[in-house]
């Protein structure tokens, strides 16, 4: 859990972690709620149900989030959620893999690979 | 079929499909991932049907073989690449991390037991364990000459002639030291200061014999004894340091020892001390280090006059050294004593040393080892209830595929976690305490110094802590491992009273013994201290300064300068303001300082016929008239002596115990006793002022003017009675020394209070640390109490709601949880009972005054054992009041 290397290192990341960052950057969020707020984001279908808990897990492991407490919410099998939240070092991380993955694609446009700017 | 039904099937599947992942995968993310699942699947058919259900279990099986799979093959966490005994440390302080109360809590009390323990194991290994710091110590051995019939004295000094027979006798007898130390006054030091040290006078093979070198300069070289040589000194480190300033070029100049001339040829080095031990009285250290000006040969062959320190030959028996000292020991006996009886005998060195405090360090070495036994139960208790109170998680992972042998890995290394930090935390807690203790332990402990925390015993204590930790850890983990899945479930189920109950309340019996046996101890220890405190000395100690005056027979050569000085000194001293009385005398109550001698009382009634036993063993004591005023010891008969000298005859006062001996009905005053060839007149009887210990009578005293004997009495203390407190009057004392002589030495200024508490040191010390250990069990057993008491009451809610739903009075309910705590500690008593009586055999050495089944003292332990109880279960207990009966029901 070496939590003192360089941002790069973290790059690239993959893109459910790229959405799991995402979603947190916006406020905590329980497993089910970053799939929900992914499919709203790219339209298509989510990342698989195991594919998101390995990564929270591994991405808690790395520092890049944390458990977060419990919304005190009325809904009983809340319980049995486990909620997240960004830690500075993921926001931090986020930004550096949006920053790189804008540089790639300025690049592709001046290459003329891409003709307009995805929007 | 109805969502709700699909919905049931679908998690059904996805319990299955989980099944692929490790276990550690499940048992961290499992819940989340099946209720993620969960609300997938119910988005999935509230959007598109039993189509989209469907899709999402092809998906569902298609993700988790890959997951599942690659999480086997790859661990999402670096952890978990290490094995499971890593991986579970992780959880572990994970797990610690989310409870910090709980495990500051425990810590806590681990840091403070096992640092306890600590103090008493530094102090029980280095006096008791470790061989003392000379090469191959166990080869040492002091040699007593016991006096048999002859006279009551088995531990006498050897003479110069014995030393000498048993160097020639060679066999196991590799070697023979002689040591004897005697009080002389350090002069030519460059700041002009006399100081009185402790000299030690040896044969030049002393250093050889106990191997060890100087650090500076050389020692003594064979050639160097007897009369006719230039004197040479060897200084101690501490002497060297603190007069000397630690210059190394102080080996070749010169001192002045009594004015004497010497060569200083040598510096011993720090770790380097020598304790000659005594026939009577506590083993003293010197100053400084001279060889014998005389031949040991030379020397009156009766007088028991040396330490003798032997070496045995490598591989020599202690058999064949005894014979061998033995031996000699008969011939002397023919040759000197006339075959009356006399013998030699060794005693290994450090046995010899430590023989005195051996029974106290004995009892705190057991109640230490008992408070440790208390710790492992305790903590076994507490992880055990933790461990119950996460039955549910711990039922949730099984039934989620956890094996039995994570949750047991899981408790134990709690436990071990637990402990480890606990010994890491004791044994920095010892490392100040071993410091206090050094600070009040007796000054003649042997090896008092070497009380410290070294790496080894650090290392002894974190490892007990960390073995206890594991040890604590398998009561639960036992638990976990036979506890049945479906007993756990159902226990969670019901929310009723769940497994382990017989385990916890085994262990709070087992606890409440336990510190029913330390407790008892502590308050026998305890009793007898006091009894120690309240003791009657013979002498009145509140509001007395004493010090010491060594004079240097040099500067003060004849009697009648002598004399004279002492009665500017007395003169001076009484004109301080305050000082009511003042006294000198050669040796103060409990210093042990009193010489020997043998007196007898031709025709007195209480003589026996019996040679040997009418001529007793006596302290022979030198005062100074003003002295037994000065002290506050009662004169019972007679008179003491005047101030005038009394011409022509010589006069003397015995205590109560000698009047007793030989005058049993009737009146001493105006008989003779003979002291040598010298007859003395008994002009009156005083009370026994105690020489030794503070609690019992020793040899019987006589008491003579020192102005008969000033050649032999130069070094006298002083004692002053004021009305003023006394160690306010210290400095006073000190210039009225100066304005006589400002070149006398004040040593040893210390009020006669602070004599008394000196020589109880070793008493309190162990009063205060079985008294801790003590307490220290009873919290813990109620620690243990409350917890068992306050997790009955948790868990028998549902019970207890029915049955005030049926009508049960609350005081009722709590007479009943209260009576099951105290069940538990009455069993705990009856099972303690039997210690008391083992800790008692122990204890027997060590108590003064007190029976070790004291009914007082075991009573009031016992009392107070059960009131403590009481209370302890009454704070959990009283929460069955709080109880919401109907909102239990209906909640269960």
């Amino acid at each position: 859990m070496d939590r003192e290397r360089p941002i790069e290192r973290f790059l690239p990341l993959r893109p459910v972690e790229f959405h799991i960052l995402l979603s947190l950057a916006a406020g905590e969020r329980h497993g089910y709620g970053i799939i929900q707020d992914a499919t709203a984001r790219i339209g298509t279908v989510a990342p698989d149900v195991g594919t998101l808990y390995r990564a929270l897990r591994r991405m808690e492991d790395q520092g890049l989030i944390a458990e977060a407490d419990r919304p005190p919410s009325a809904d009983p099998t809340d319980e049995r959620r486990n909620y997240y939240r960004i830690t500075p070092l993921g926001v931090r991380v986020g930004q550096a893999e949006a920053r790189r993955m804008a540089a790639l694609t300025r690049a592709a446009l001046v290459g003329g690979l891409l003709e307009e700017a995805v929007r | 079929m109805s969502e709700e039904r699909w919905l049931r099937r679908s998690d059904r599947w996805s319990r299955l499909l989980l099944r692929l992942y490790p276990g550690h995968f499940r048992e961290e993310m499992g819940q989340a991932l099946l209720q993620t699942y969960r609300d997938r699947y119910r988005g999935a058919f509230d959007r598109r049907g039993f189509a989209g259900l469907a899709w999402i279990w092809l998906r569902a099986l298609a993700d988790s073989l890959r997951n599942g799979l690659g999480e086997r093959v790859r661990p999402s966490v670096s952890w978990r690449r290490m094995d499971d005994w890593g991986r579970d440390s992780q959880l572990t302080l994970r797990r610690l991390r989310r409870a910090p109360l709980f495990a500051a809590a425990i810590v806590g009390t681990l840091t403070v037991g096992l640092g306890i323990f600590a103090v008493v194991y530094a102090a029980v290994d280095k006096v008791l364990v470790e061989p003392l710091p000379y090469e191959s110590s166990d080869d040492l051995y002091f040699v007593w000459r016991d006096y048999g019939p002859m006279i009551d004295l088995e531990r006498g000094w050897v003479g110069g002639p014995e030393v000498v027979a048993l160097r020639e006798i060679g066999g196991p007898i590799e070697d023979v030291a002689a040591t004897a130390i005697q009080s002389v006054t350090l002069g030519g030091v460059s700041d002009g200061r006399a100081q009185e040290v402790a000299l030690m006078e040896a044969t030049p093979n002393l250093f050889d014999l106990l191997g060890v070198r100087p650090e500076l300069g050389r020692g003594f070289a064979p050639g160097e004894i007897g009369p006719d040589r230039r004197p040479v000194a060897v200084l101690g480190h501490e002497l060297w340091r603190s007069r000397f300033g630690a210059d190394s070029s102080i080996v070749g100049s010169e001192i002045r020892l009594d004015g004497e001339p010497h060569t200083v040829i040598g510096v011993m080095g720090r770790d380097f001390q020598f304790l000659q031990n005594s026939s009577v009285g506590p083993p003293k250290q010197a100053d400084l280090y001279r060889t014998f000006a005389y031949y040991l040969a030379e020397e009156p062959p009766m007088a028991g006059s040396f330490a003798g320190l032997i070496r045995a030959r490598p591989g020599a028996s202690p058999a064949r050294v005894r014979q061998a000292v033995a031996s000699i020991g008969r011939t002397m006996d023919e040759e000197v004593f006339d075959g009356q009886g006399v013998s030699l005998y060794p005693v290994s060195a450090k046995e010899d040393l430590v023989a005195p405090v051996r029974p106290a360090l004995v009892v705190l070495g057991s109640a230490a080892a008992l408070l440790v036994v208390v710790l492992l139960v305790n903590l076994g208790t507490v992880l055990l209830v933790r461990a119950l109170q996460r039955e549910r998680e711990l039922a949730v992972s099984r039934a989620l595929g956890a094996d039995r042998l994570e949750l047991v890995r899981a408790t134990l290394l709690e436990g071990g976690v637990l402990g480890l930090l606990g010994g890491l935390g004791g044994a920095l807690v010892a490392v100040w305490g071993t410091r206090v203790i050094v600070s009040l332990a007796p000054m003649d402990l042997p090896r008092r110094d070497s009380i410290a925390v070294d790496w080894q015993i650090a290392a002894v204590v974190v490892g007990t802590g960390a073995l206890l930790g594991l040890l604590a850890g398998a009561a639960p983990a036992s638990w976990a491992a036979r506890a049945r899945l479906s007993t756990m479930l159902g226990a969670v189920a019901v929310r009723g009273s769940g497994g382990g109950g017989r385990l916890r309340h085994g262990m709070v019996v087992v606890q409440v013994a336990l510190a029913l046996v330390l407790l008892s101890t502590g308050g026998l220890v305890l009793r007898s201290f006091e009894r120690l405190l309240r003791v009657d000395p013979g002498f009145e100690s509140a509001g007395v300064l004493t010090l010491r005056l060594p004079i240097s027979e040099t500067d003060y050569q004849d009697d009648l300068a002598m004399s004279a000085l002492h009665e500017r000194l007395e003169r001076r001293f009484a004109a301080i303001p305050g000082v009511r009385a003042v006294g000198a005398v050669s040796a103060l109550p409990l210093t042990a300082a009193a010489s020997q001698l043998q007196v007898s009382f031709p025709g007195a009634p209480g003589n026996t016929g019996d040679e040997d036993r009418d001529q007793p063993m006596i302290d022979r004591i030198a005062t100074r008239p003003g002295y037994f005023e000065a002290l506050g010891i009662d004169l019972l008969a007679g008179r003491v002596f005047d101030e005038a000298r009394p011409e022509g005859v010589q006069e003397a006062v015995i205590d109560r115990t000698l009047a007793k001996r030989f005058f049993p009905a009737g009146d001493p005053l105006g008989a003779t006793l003979m002291y040598g060839d010298d007859p003395v007149t008994v002009i009156g009887v005083v009370e026994h002022a105690r020489q030794y210990d503070v609690h019992r009578d020793d040899r019987p005293q006589v008491y003579l003017r020192s102005d008969y004997y000033t050649r032999r009495n130069h070094n006298l203390f002083w004692a002053l009675r004021t009305e003023r407190s006394p160690s306010s009057l210290a400095a006073d004392a000190r210039a009225a020394v100066q304005q006589v002589d400002p070149q006398l030495a004040v040593s040893d200024v210390r009020s006669m209070d602070q004599i008394v508490a000196d020589s109880l040191r070793q008493q309190r010390v162990s009063a205060v640390l079985v008294s801790s250990l003590s307490v220290g069990a009873l919290l813990l057993a109620g620690m243990g109490l409350a917890g068992v008491v306050a997790g009955a009451v948790t868990r028998r809610r549902p019970e207890l709601a029915i049955r005030m739903a049926l009508g049960a009075e609350r005081d009722q309910l709590l007479r009943m949880i209260l009576g099951e705590g105290m069940r538990l500690v009455l069993l705990g008593l009856l099972v303690g009972a039997p210690g008391i009586y083992l800790m008692g055999r122990v204890l027997r050495g060590v108590l003064v005054g007190v029976s070790p089944l004291d009914p007082l003292a075991l009573g009031a332990v016992a009392i107070g054992l059960v009131l403590v109880s009481l209370a302890t279960c009454y704070v959990p207990a009283r929460r069955v009041s709080s109880l919401d009966p109907a909102g239990l029901l209906r909640e269960s």
